[in-house]
């Protein structure tokens, strides 16, 4: 994908840091020593060092924008540090050609006692303008800001927002032929936010290459054409933005799935040292509890577990399910005694609401007036989902239609991942659970001509 | 990092190579990248320099006259003792203030210019983290308060010579460049301890506390004439001698009392310097990473 017009291009470009800051100076002082010797430092990794940033290639052309997403840690900062010459890569190479403005840089350099139009200056010189440059921008730099009168006032007593605003004027306005941004678009009100967008895509159609780290998909979505999504320091995907944001949210719910669970198992070693410890360790059983307020708990009548989450063709036990999938959960149910008028609930919890959905046996149509004592294998298939791409937990419980209370609950019996779809872009908000499916027509009064075309 | 700049920085055709560097750097390549990336980054250079000088005088507004007045005090102190006879600087041959304040200017001058460079980019770790300057620029926009502290110094001077009613050599107009061998010495340990203290932050402070020492065996606030052969060695082949002296005895008597040696320094500090430039291209790219 080499050509000629590229403006920034990097090729396995490899950076490695020190875990901890002891082993970072140790090895900074052998770093040292090696260089002053003449020697080059090792391009493997040493005890406790990782790679921040591994084998990381792409280019930009001029007029494009590139998104890099990816969740905390994952090395796009690191990255935009070294395309912005911060850090010396320790394999590859980075180029860009002309002017680089990086927003990370915006506000660099402000010195408080100064006032705003003399801080505009050595921002501006830290951005490679010129003073002639500068005095020709100026009124617009204030303009867009909107200091007014303000720039002669120190910047010291400057709201955070006014700082912000005169920050990212100048990094804007400075007209780069590669723009750096690190999650810099959410400053200011919303007219202002709408300025900086237009603004960085006006730069974009003249010609800048840009590229933007950011968590926010919807940024990333409305500048960006291509991206890359990184995870613990490496490529995974690198293309059209709408598969990296995909993966991104991906990568997003499979952490919030594995941090619900180690959190539950947290709080469930911490809730079982104090109960082992009221109760002196009688029994290496698992203890129900007989009252509510735990994971698990119950009257005792009734017992499940093995609940399992599994692909409804193969009857395989999975955990990730593409958009839209049936789901076929499995459980092994103990009745300790014949129960009558049994109900077997799953409930379902997103990452931010609860009970999102409820599937019970009497509301699916199927009544069990007398279930005998004895062990039961359990089969639900939940047909059409419309999960949206997220983390999902489900709950399940046992009770009778006369029974007020249950005889077994558990919260977090088995927790999945729905997958983004290849064939429809799920971006609009990431706190909605459902999809659902729907008709949209936009007519246009005068003429009755229907507006749109579908996605492609 | 071998970091290659081709064209003007400010242009638009400029080309960044940021790679891996290797292990061969030679002195003379070292010393023409830092001159190349301070001429290529001088806009920036002179911005920050000038801020933090006009930044100095701004926090001052309160009063001009505090500014003189402290190196002032300064000296009142020596001169104190020197009158009660409790420090005795030796046959001087003119008024001791004059002695004593320009000593304790080319010192405070030597230990700012190795302190400023030092911390330069400690202090300025935000700018080092967020943009693409040149590392020495930040090293060198230290030097912005010396300058200041040598303006207010050639002030406080003029009253100190008044006060004692006396005019300097003809020779005194030679006193800046008398001085620039001092501030390249301290530039070149500072720029050393830039790299080292980035990493290994007490290093600085271990290196500024060691050379405060040396103060005793340099013609700062007395004439270093020991008795002891040790001592008189040590002075003796201690550069700052000549570097504190000579620039004093041109300005006031109009002479340099030893060329030789003060030769030699200059070479010496010289040596320093590109030593200190050379270290610091060599390793600087290890600073950021652990400012």
């Amino acid at each position: 994908m080499t050509s000629k017009d590229w403006a920034i291009r990097a090729e396995g470009v490899s950076k490695k840091f020190g875990l901890t800051l002891r082993q970072s100076m140790n090895y900074g002082l052998r770093d040292i020593g090696a260089r002053l010797l003449g020697r080059s430092n090792s391009e493997t990794l040493r005890e406790g060092e990782f790679w921040a940033v591994n084998d990381a290639s792409f280019e930009v052309r001029g007029g494009q924008a590139l998104g890099i997403m990816g969740v905390n840690g994952s090395g796009k900062t690191t990255l935009l540090r070294i395309l912005n010459g911060v850090y010396a890569p320790d394999r590859g190479m980075v180029q860009m050609k002309g002017r680089v403005g990086a927003l990370i840089a915006a506000g660099a350099g402000f010195a408080p006692m100064l006032t705003g139009r003399e801080n505009v200056y050595v921002n501006g010189a830290l951005l490679g303008l010129s003073t002639r440059e500068i005095d020709g921008l100026m009124d617009e730099i204030v303009a867009f800001a909107e200091l007014g009168q303000f720039i002669d006032l120190p910047v010291k007593n400057y709201s955070s927002g006014m700082y912000v605003r005169l920050g990212f004027a100048i990094a804007a306005l400075s007209r780069p032929d590669v723009l750096l941004m690190d999650e810099v678009l959410a400053v200011g009100d919303m007219n202002f936010q709408k300025k900086c967008y237009d603004h960085i895509l006006r730069l974009k159609r003249d010609g800048a290459a840009i590229i933007l780290v950011s968590h926010s998909p919807g940024a990333i979505w409305s500048v960006c054409d291509r991206g890359l999504f990184m995870d613990k320091g490496k490529v995974l995907v690198e293309g059209p933005v709408e598969d990296v944001i995909r993966a991104y949210d991906d990568q997003n719910s499979r952490n919030a799935k594995t941090s619900a669970a180690q959190f539950e198992i947290a709080a469930g070693t911490h809730a079982g040292k104090i109960e082992s410890d009221n109760e002196a360790g009688t029994s290496a059983e698992e203890v129900i509890p007989n009252s509510y307020g735990h994971n698990k708990g119950g009257t005792g009548d009734a017992i499940c577990t093995n609940v399992v989450l599994r692909d409804v063709g193969t009857e395989q036990p999975k955990e990730e399910f593409g958009f839209g999938e049936p789901i076929l959960i499995t459980a092994d149910v103990e009745l300790k005694e014949t129960q009558e008028d049994l109900l077997i609930r799953f409930t379902v919890d997103a990452v931010h609401y609860r009970f999102i959905v409820t599937v019970d046996n009497y509301e699916q149509g199927l009544e069990w007036k007398r279930v005998e004592a004895g062990r039961y294998s359990l089969r639900v298939v939940m047909k059409d989902p419309n999960f949206r791409p997220g983390a999902y937990t489900f709950n399940m419980g046992i009770s009778r239609k006369t029974v007020g209370v249950h005889l077994f609950y558990w919260f977090g019996a088995a927790r999945m991942v729905v997958l983004h779809p290849s064939d429809k872009f799920l971006y609009s908000d990431n706190n909605a659970i459902m999809f659902i499916n729907s008709d949209f027509a936009l007519e246009a009064v005068a003429s009755g001509s229907i507006v749109g075309a579908p996605v492609a | 990092m071998a970091t290659d700049f081709q064209g003007d920085l400010r242009s638009r055709t400029v080309v960044r190579t940021y790679t891996a560097m290797g292990p061969s750097l030679s002195p003379l390549t070292s010393l023409r990248m830092a001159f190349g990336e301070l001429y290529w980054s001088r806009h920036v250079v002179w911005h920050l320099f000038r801020r933090d000088f006009v930044v100095g005088f701004r926090q001052k507004l309160l009063g001009y006259l505090w500014i003189v007045l402290v190196p002032l005090i300064g000296i009142a102190s020596f001169v104190f003792m020197q009158s009660t006879g409790i420090l005795n600087p030796g046959d001087i041959g003119y008024p001791y203030p004059v002695f004593v304040f320009i000593g304790t200017t080319l010192w405070a001058i030597f230990m700012t210019a190795m302190g400023n460079v030092a911390n330069g980019l400690i202090g300025n770790t935000d700018l080092v983290m967020r943009t693409n300057i040149p590392k020495i620029g930040l090293a060198v926009t230290g030097l912005a308060p010396l300058s200041y502290s040598v303006l207010v110094g050639f002030v406080v001077l003029a009253i100190v010579m008044m006060t004692v009613r006396m005019l300097p050599s003809a020779w005194a107009v030679l006193y800046p460049f008398a001085i620039l061998p001092i501030i390249l010495l301290g530039v070149g340990m500072g720029l050393i301890l830039s790299v080292v203290g980035a990493v290994a932050r007490d290093v600085t402070g271990m290196a500024t506390t060691v050379i405060n020492l040396v103060m005793y065996v340099t013609p700062v606030i007395y004439e270093t004439k020991f008795e002891h052969p040790v001592l008189q060695f040590i002075v003796l082949w201690n550069p700052l001698t000549y570097l504190v002296d000579t620039p004093r005895s041109l300005f006031v008597l109009g002479r340099v009392p030893n060329p030789l040696g003060f030769t030699l320094s200059t070479i010496f500090a010289l040596v320093v310097f590109c030593v200190g430039i050379h270290a610091f291209y060599i390793i600087k790219d290890k600073v950021s990473e652990r400012l």
